[in-house]
């Protein structure tokens, strides 16, 4: 159920660094995820950037091999070759000669020059590579033979180039035989095809390997079509030296997806936390705001409910309280922990209006409270009774279902008390209102009668004295009392103009329900009848047939008989304040009668009862049953009274039933 | 009418002030029948229009009046010095307004309705007191009369005499013979119309009715 005063916990606000730890915490995530994969990075660039280094110094290394293979070769020929007049080989020779022109060897032709320097022989003969530069005697050739010679040990000579783009090279190598030099055996290397022979598929595969000449102009390449990384390594060539450098680029590898893939998703990933991290603040932070909301709207509310004088009470719809406020714990001094839960009847409910209050609790329950609310008679713990205004209205759940009934309840008694004294206070202040013109009008009418009264008397007083002197002449006396006869006929004339001021109100017949204008009198006259803990019983037979009067009048009448018989049973106990009013038809008329249990009336009082300005009360004026009686009288009916059986009077105002 | 009428001055007048005219006329009637002399006046303001400061008798004044009430015109009466011994007629309810102005020095005042002769009655002591206070302010006036023809030395005789002192102190005071206060006492007597010292005290008492 609903509405037991939840009291939120209000959470301790977080610290400010607080929201910035796991902020913090992803930061450094990703700081180390990014620093291990630079490493990681870095360390495959060192790896790579040595690997490269071991091919180079591989490749440099098989190169060399290379060359002193051939130079041993060639130093193994040259005997064969220069030694003998003729060319004609054995076929030893032969067979060296052809594995020297192996393309495996690097070489591509083979010339063998006697001591002089001219040129003995060549394998093959004739190339189709003409020498650039030969007529200009720039040629490298003779520099590296006389070197060679003079050295005795193979000399490189310098890379020179020839016709279709090729660069070559030529090693010249001494042969000496029994310390005479024979000549020398020279192996024409073409780079171009150095490289494409020597350099392994696997190597090219990896690496673009170049050379170039001393001024850094680009010789001769190995390479494919591939994209280039930036690591390279450069050697110079050596042999043959010359300046020639040995240019070995790595090309790019294939792009490595894995830690790519890695650092990708680690970025999303991360960039994922963050923004759900973000998403979740955000929320968090709506959702606190929301609760701040929440929070201060419940203090508000609480604060409004505490503060209010007004008693709130939640019902479910079988009655139990759920709910209710302290307001409305100090109206009724219980507590709210002794009163939620409760089913009626409530401890608060005054034993003697049960029935009724059980009447009002049924109405609301039906639906059928009025808006304007009820009032009840209710009970402290303490057993003094109150007056209660109780306004109903549906409570609704979120879902718009009715889940019960909020009331609230204010303590009307001293508004009503209040209200009751103000009523009291108006009705002697009209009281006496119509005293001091009652008064005013008495001592008008009295100056105005006692002017002509006075001047019979004087007139008459004169007669009395010259009657007495005996000198009173009969024409004096004739104008003497003619002048008196005039003062009578003056007071005459008063007399008759305050009748017919009286007359001025006269009644205005109508067709009356008795039945309904007692009613209203009873309705004018009950907080009067509360207030003295008199109860009026109804007891109107219905329907009674209508008759002429004027209600107002007839109204006058029941107020004034059922104040009496309020009046006259002030010393009675409170149990037996009870006032009978009854209607009935009887002989042609309606009777309605009011029956007290007062003292009853004594034989002396009941002579003078009707007359006016007889009154045996304090503050009364003694015109209030004359008036019934003129009333009744004007009606052409009675007012009558009897004693009661049992103690008390009743008073019988009857009116004849107007003939259809 | 057990009293017999006491015949009031020649020419004082009961000034009956009310506007009710048969009151007037019923008044004016009784008072003739009591051998007393009245007048008339509608209204206060008439009357006071007509009144003069040597009117002898009394008035007769109804409080409760249309336009001016009998309490103001008393006032006014006051105002103007007046000496005429004035009597109210007041109606039920107006006793308080009317002790108020006896207080003030009203003769007398009868509520109504009065029994007719007892008001002649007050009327006529009104009219004797008014004539015995004309009396006296007479004999007054007539003794400052006799005064201014007595001499300085007489003067200062008749002091010492009314001081009671004998001839022979009264000489030795002034500082002359016996034989010349004696001349001078007799003829202060006889200017004063005198026999004895005792009368002459009389005639100067002050404060007398």
């Amino acid at each position: 159920m609903i509405l037991t005063p939840l009291p939120i916990p209000t959470p301790a606000p977080p610290p400010r660094w607080y929201w910035s730890l796991p902020y913090a915490a992803v930061a450094l995530f990703i700081a180390t995820m990014a620093t291990l994969l630079w490493l990681t990075h870095r360390q495959d660039a060192e790896e790579q950037r040595a690997t490269l280094i071991n091919d180079v110094l591989w490749m440099e290394q098989n190169l060399s091999f290379q060359f002193e293979r051939n130079n041993a070769l060639l130093t193994q020929l040259g005997p064969a070759l220069l030694a003998h007049k003729s060319a004609e080989a054995n076929s030893t020779t032969e067979a060296r000669i052809k594995r020297a022109l192996d393309p495996e060897s690097g070489m591509n032709r083979l010339l063998w020059l006697d001591r002089n320097g001219a040129v003995k022989g060549a394998e093959p003969p004739y190339t189709d590579s003409h020498l650039v530069g030969e007529a200009s005697g720039t040629f490298p050739s003779s520099a590296a033979y006389r070197l060679s010679h003079a050295l005795g040990r193979p000399v490189y000579s310098d890379a020179y180039s020839v016709i279709d783009n090729q660069t070559q090279f030529e090693v010249h190598v001494p042969i000496f035989e029994g310390g005479h030099y024979l000549g020398s055996i020279v192996g024409v290397y073409a780079i171009n095809d150095m490289l494409a022979r020597q350099v392994p598929w696997w190597f090219a595969e990896r690496y673009r390997v170049s050379v170039s000449n001393n001024l850094g102009v680009e010789i001769a390449a190995r390479s494919k079509v591939s994209p280039l990384s930036t690591l390279a390594y450069e050697i110079p060539f050596e042999p043959p030296g010359h300046g020639l450098n040995l240019h070995i680029t790595a090309y790019k590898s294939e792009i490595r997806w894995i830690p790519l893939l890695l650092m990708g998703s680690l970025g999303i990933l991360a960039a994922a936390i963050v923004w759900s991290l973000w998403q979740l603040r955000r929320h968090m932070q709506r959702r606190h705001l929301a609760e701040q909301a929440l929070g201060s709207e419940h203090a508000f509310r609480k604060a409004m409910e505490d503060s209010l004088n007004t008693g709130m009470r939640a019902r479910d719809m079988q009655g139990r309280i759920t709910y209710v406020n302290p307001a409305f714990c100090r109206m009724v001094g219980w507590s709210a922990e002794e009163l939620v839960g409760l089913l009626p009847p409530m401890p608060y409910w005054a034993p003697e209006s049960l029935e009724r209050t059980f009447e009002v609790h049924t109405m609301i329950l039906d639906g059928n409270a009025p808006p304007q609310g009820v009032e009840i008679r209710l009970m402290r713990r303490d057993g003094e009774r109150f007056d209660a205004l109780l306004i109903e209205a549906p409570l609704i759940d979120a879902n718009g279902r009715q889940i019960g009934w909020m009331g609230s309840m204010v303590d009307v008694t001293e508004q009503k008390r209040t209200r009751e004294l103000a009523r009291q206070q108006q009705e002697r202040l009209q009281a006496t209102a119509r005293l001091v013109t009652m008064g005013e009008m008495a001592s008008t009418l009295a100056h105005e009668l006692n002017q002509p009264l006075a001047a019979i008397s004087s007139y008459n007083t004169g007669c009395l004295n010259m009657i007495e002197h005996g000198a009173l002449s009969t024409a004096e006396l004739t104008g003497i009392l003619q002048k008196i006869g005039k003062q009578a006929q003056r007071a005459a004339q008063i007399i008759r103009r305050v009748y017919a001021f009286v007359r001025r109100s006269e009644p205005k017949f109508e067709t009356v329900d008795i039945d309904a204008v007692i009613r209203e009198a009873v309705g004018l006259v009950e907080p009067d009848a509360e207030r003295r803990g008199v109860a009026i019983d109804l007891d109107l037979t219905e329907p009674l047939p209508p008759v002429l009067a004027d209600p107002v009048m007839i109204e006058q009448v029941a107020i004034n008989l059922i104040r009496n018989g309020m009046d006259a049973m002030t010393d009675t106990p409170l149990a037996e304040r009870r006032l009978q009013l009854s209607t009935c038809e009887h002989d042609g008329m309606l009777v309605f009668s009011v029956a007290d249990r007062g003292k009853g009336i004594p034989p002396d009082v009941a002579e003078k009862l009707f007359a006016p300005f007889f009154t045996t009360k304090e503050e009364g004026m003694g015109m209030g049953l004359n008036i019934c009686r003129s009333i009744a009288e004007l009606h052409r009916g009675r007012l009558g009274f009897e004693s009661r059986p049992g103690g008390g009077t009743i008073f019988n105002f009857s009116l004849p039933v107007t003939p259809p | 009418m057990s009293q017999p009428p006491s015949p009031p001055p020649a020419h004082a007048f009961a000034h009956i002030v009310d506007d009710d005219e048969a009151i007037r006329d019923a008044l004016g009637w009784l008072f003739r029948t009591r051998n007393v002399a009245s007048k008339a006046w509608p209204s206060a303001e008439e009357f006071l229009a007509a009144w003069k400061p040597d009117w002898r008798g009394c008035i007769v004044l109804d409080i409760r009046m249309r336009e001016m009430s009998g309490l103001e015109c008393f006032d006014a009466l006051l105002e103007r010095g007046n000496i005429l011994p004035i009597i109210f007629l007041t109606g039920h309810g107006d006793v308080p307004m009317a002790v108020g102005a006896l207080k003030k020095g009203a003769f007398d005042f009868l509520e109504k309705p009065f029994d007719d002769n007892a008001l002649v009655d007050v009327v006529i002591r009104a009219l004797e007191s008014d004539a015995r206070h004309q009396a006296s302010k007479e004999t007054q006036a007539t003794v400052a009369a006799l005064l201014t023809q007595l001499t300085p030395r007489e003067h200062e005789v008749m002091q010492l005499v009314l001081a009671g002192k004998f001839n022979k102190v009264i000489a030795d005071e002034l500082n002359i013979s016996m034989r010349t206060v004696e001349v001078h006492r007799s003829r202060v007597f006889e200017k004063m119309g005198v026999r004895s010292a005792v009368e002459l005290a009389q005639l100067l008492a002050p404060g007398r009715d």
